[in-house]
């Protein structure tokens, strides 16, 4: 049984990692067909990977050792991130009590090396996307709070994997906080992955972007890192949203991963209706957009505390 | 224990050396080594006796003789080994920063002597068990500081710094005065193992607390009351700076703690009052810290936010006291006590960090360096494991005590029930908040510091063996609790045991699956190992190159161009616009073409400019009332004083 249940994390945990750019060449391809084009092949982002990884590696003249090591930092850390997540319900390679906050904080981690890393260039542009990142992640992470993080504090759990198992759908109150709590985490990945409205992953305009500009500097192998762990980190907060769907009091494997696979098809279609009816914020305007999330979180949560 | 005294007279002789030994040069290598000796003899005893005895026996005999002055109690034992632990690798470092004093030809024998007696009197205040004994070491911990904060005292910023810092620590005293009084009135006894008030005593077991609250938490720097710190840290000698920071606003911590064992359970009040002015000093202080360029200033901010942290610990310590909860309290004490631990590893170590700066590149603002990185490999990444430490991110020592506080909010949820959820979450979201402020500050200051290229020639960048030794040695502790925190957290389990939670073995803090954790952060660093490796496989396979950043096809980018600190911190700093007091001065460049333009930002504190500052000018205002009565003839004073003793005489007599 143990032997089994490791196994299953196993799974997941490579699911994860062979997945990811095949759901960021879903959201891509079905933003393609939303907007009359035909759109980049399904599997693009493999191809993309595949050519990075073939390139000659630049460094800025100012770089250090933070630009060598910050890629491998990132990639690692989202991978340890990702390994906390279960899939279907297996549990997760890595889980204990209190794995939330290690969850939390070690995308902390990937985020400081990513923002000393684009300071290490030493130009303006990667400043630009370095400080915003730091900004908007100030106010992002009261939302992982907010939405994860209550259902934890409700139910006493601290374990992802115990607060996958503790949702139930029992009344009519816990679905309306668990449904607009999925829309609070849906807010926070879009920011958290660099996404239309906040974000856009296809400009290199410098003064428009947060992710991309970070990574302007960086080619070959780096890129190749940076850019398998941004498709890592949309995959989790992927993940996190299909934990809200999972009330149906069916515990097994399978079902958990039929669930799995339609709520993960469904939030590539809902991701790309957004990026395509959405225009880019202005950057003013971002962090009230976080707010709203945010306000959203805690109303969702009063309304629930004193309603139960 | 004699020992202990042995090791506290080895240090004494220090004072000696310097006074007997004529040269400078040979006096201050004399006391250093004395000092360090004393140091580690004393660590070695205190920590042995944390670890290995089982702390049950109050009483103590030095030489033989039945002793009342002192008592090494586990709280006691737990502070002690912090201020030696911190105080060595400080001292290392305070040898080569005078070296440098030297070189000039500065008299550096008085400087030295008060940091002697400011580590006396420090490890002094935490054993102490008689209150008279305490004020008085306590008093001259505090005017140690100062005197050796006044070091370049012709500066006109010095002396302003340190006078704040000399009237807080004079009231701080006068409230202790009241406190222990009141104490000694209630208990009939002077020794802090008789202390004992429950809270059936009413308003004054409240007053009592309330006493002590302020008057340690002044020493501490919670908010309101944090504003010295910005103040006296950046004017003070960087080994006094880095000892006032690490050690000496814990003191204030300690004693917090002291009280608790005297005044327990608390109030459930309490500890929410602790527990929201702490969350308030958290995020606040971070976020003044974010509006800073004076390094010295921002670190001594970022004190502000950490004392936040650990009272947050503190109040949920308080809160499970009241409810008579054990778990929370070992959760809420457990840590606090180790981010104590903690705070005073990685400041000091960022501290004799930015004092080597200022040492080498003459300036503590941060707009002016740049590109350190290139200069010293080793000194940023040594600087950059404190930065990481204190942003409470893994997988060093700052996650591990955020961690035990974040399982105490988890855990008081699901203990108390009813509105309790809801509470600590918002607690957990303060705390998060705070910590992802903390990254916005710690890359800031990172980044602009340290990568990029010299925005001010750096003429020469030496980092000595010593400064490297002590920043080493606070590194690997870093480290060390980071990976390996299950030894730490047991010490800090049998202090909670002994005086705070009794009787309790199956500890909250144990539960806790450190060994997991510690498993984690091997397999990151592993992981980061290997693929280091492997991608500079590939990177041999398919080529590497260095090439000029991007900049649009311009190719005479200057360092001047690179991004400033204050555009890093801007967005956030508008967004709290009225609680910064931030405001910003700006010359547009004008016409087809532009000559010139000019761009100037510039913050205050709130709760110093607003509050404080007015409340302290009515004050002397109305003291300036009193002129009339100021004579330049001494011998009216004497009149005066003896007027008021024999008025007080009198009442006491009539009293009677």
């Amino acid at each position: 049984m143990e032997l089994i249940s490791l196994l299953k994390g196993i799974i997941s945990l490579l699911v994860i990692l062979i997945l990811s750019p095949l759901f960021v060449g879903l959201v891509n391809k079905l933003k393609a067909i939303f907007t009359g084009r035909i759109g980049a092949p399904l599997l693009q982002p493999y191809y993309d990977l595949k050519r990075l990884f073939r390139k000659e590696t630049i460094n800025s003249t100012n770089s250090s050792f933070i630009s060598v090591v910050s890629p491998v930092i990132n990639l690692v850390t989202v991978v340890v991130a990702a390994a906390m997540l279960p899939i279907g319900f297996a549990r997760p390679i890595i889980s204990f009590e209190g794995d939330i906050i290690l969850f939390a904080y070690m995308l902390g981690l990937a985020r400081f090396f990513q923002i000393l890393a684009a300071m290490d260039i030493g130009s303006s542009f990667e400043g630009m996307g370095a400080a915003r990142e730091a900004t908007f992640a100030v106010f992002a992470e009261p939302i992982f709070f907010f939405t994860i993080g209550s259902i934890a504090f409700i139910n006493g759990l601290t374990s992802i994997y115990d607060i996958y198992h503790s949702i139930r759908l029992d009344n009519v109150s816990y679905l309306v906080f668990i449904i607009v709590c999925s829309i609070s985490v849906f807010f926070l990945a879009i920011t958290e992955c660099s996404r239309m409205p906040v974000d856009d992953p296809n400009t290199h305009l410098e003064l428009t972007m947060i992710h991309e500009v970070m990574i302007l500097d960086n080619s070959g192998i780096d890129l190749f890192l940076y850019q398998y762990s941004s498709y890592l980190k949309l995959f989790i907060y992927a993940i996190l949203e299909t934990s809200f769907f999972y009330p149906f009091g069916v515990r097994s494997y399978t079902v958990g991963v039929v669930i799995f696979v339609v709520v993960i098809t469904i939030l590539s279609i809902a991701l790309s209706i957004s990026e395509t009816i959405t225009s880019r914020f202005k950057m003013k305007n971002i962090p009230q957009y976080l707010l709203f999330a945010t306000a959203i979180g805690i109303l969702n949560l009063l309304i629930y505390t004193f309603t139960k | 224990m004699d020992l202990l005294f042995y090791a506290l007279t080895i240090q004494i002789f220090s004072i000696i050396a310097i006074a007997i030994l004529q040269d400078n040069r040979k006096a201050s290598i004399a006391a250093h080594l004395l000092l360090i000796t004393g140091l580690i003899l004393g660590f070695a005893v205190s920590f042995s006796t944390l670890v290995f005895s089982n702390l049950s026996s109050q009483s103590f005999s030095a030489f033989g003789i039945p002793n009342e002055l002192f008592r090494f109690d586990a709280l006691g034992l737990f502070f002690l080994c912090i201020v030696q632990l911190v105080a060595i690798p400080t001292t290392i470092y305070s040898y080569s920063y005078l070296k440098h004093y030297l070189d000039e030809g500065k008299s550096i024998r008085s400087n030295l002597v008060f940091y002697a007696i400011l580590l006396i009197s420090t490890q002094m205040v935490v054993i102490a068990n008689h209150a008279v004994l305490f004020l008085v070491c306590w008093e001259m911990m505090s005017t140690s500081a100062y005197l050796g904060m006044v070091f370049e005292k012709e500066k006109r910023e010095v002396q302003k710094g340190a006078f704040y810092y000399l009237v807080i620590s004079h009231v701080v005293v006068f409230l202790l005065y009241i406190f222990f009084f009141l104490l000694h009135h209630q208990t009939n006894s002077w020794l802090f193992s008789d202390f004992h008030i429950s809270p059936e005593s009413g308003n004054l077991f409240i007053a009592l607390y309330i006493l002590s609250l302020i008057a340690f938490g002044m020493k501490a720097g919670f908010m309101p009351f944090h504003f010295w710190l910005p103040r006296a840290h950046p004017i003070a000698p960087t080994v006094f700076s880095a000892f006032l920071s690490g050690i000496i606003i814990k003191s204030g911590i300690y004693g917090i703690l002291r009280t608790f064992q005297f005044l327990n359970p608390t109030p459930e009040w309490l500890g929410w009052l602790v527990l929201v002015v702490s969350m308030i000093s958290a995020i606040f202080g971070v976020w003044y810290a974010l509006a800073q360029h004076d390094i010295k200033k921002l670190l001594a901010y970022h004190s502000v936010e950490n004392i936040g942290i650990i009272g947050i610990g503190i109040g949920i310590g308080f809160i499970g006291s009241a409810y008579q909860s054990i778990p929370i309290q070992m959760l809420g004490f457990g840590g606090a006590l180790l981010h104590t631990l903690n705070h005073a590893i990685f400041k000091s170590l960022l501290f004799i960090g930015s004092g080597v700066i200022y040492k080498n590149l003459g300036t503590r603002n941060i707009e002016l360096m740049g590109g350190i990185v290139h200069r010293g490999k080793y000194f940023v990444m040594l600087f950059l494991i404190g930065s990481i430490a204190i942003s409470g991110i893994p997988p060093f020592n700052g996650f591990i005590s955020e961690f035990i506080i974040y399982n105490g909010f988890f855990t008081t949820a699901k203990e108390l029930k009813n509105y309790y959820p809801l509470l600590m979450l918002i607690s957990a979201v303060g705390l998060a908040f705070v910590g992802g402020l903390a990254v916005a500050c710690f890359t800031k200051i990172n980044s602009i510091m340290f990568l990029g290229s010299e925005r001010k020639e750096v003429k020469h960048f030496h980092v000595s063996i010593y400064e490297y030794l002590s920043l080493g040695i606070f590194a690997l502790l870093c480290v060390v609790i980071g990976f390996y925190p299950q030894p730490f957290i047991g010490i800090v389990n049998k202090v909670l045991n002994h005086g705070f939670v009794p009787g309790n073995s199956a500890s909250e803090l144990l539960k806790i699956n450190w060994f997991f954790i510690s498993l984690i952060f091997m397999t990151v660093l592993s992981g980061v190992l290997l693929f280091y490796f492997w991608k500079s496989i590939v990177q041999k396979k398919y080529g590497s190159r260095v090439s000029a950043a991007w900049g649009c096809g311009y190719g005479g980018l200057t360092p001047r161009m690179q991004y400033t600190a204050s555009s890093y911190a801007d967005e956030l700093n508008e967004i709290s616009q009225t609680v910064l007091v931030y405001h910003k001065k700006m010359k547009v460049p004008e016409g087809v073409f532009p000559i010139e333009g000019a761009f100037e930002s510039h913050s205050d504190d709130l709760v110093d400019s607003k509050i404080l500052l007015p409340i302290f000018r009515n004050i002397s205002s109305l003291i300036c009332r009193i002129n009339f009565l100021s004579y330049t003839d001494i011998r009216y004073y004497i009149a005066f004083i003896l007027i008021i003793i024999s008025i007080y005489s009198l009442i006491a007599f009539l009293w009677n």
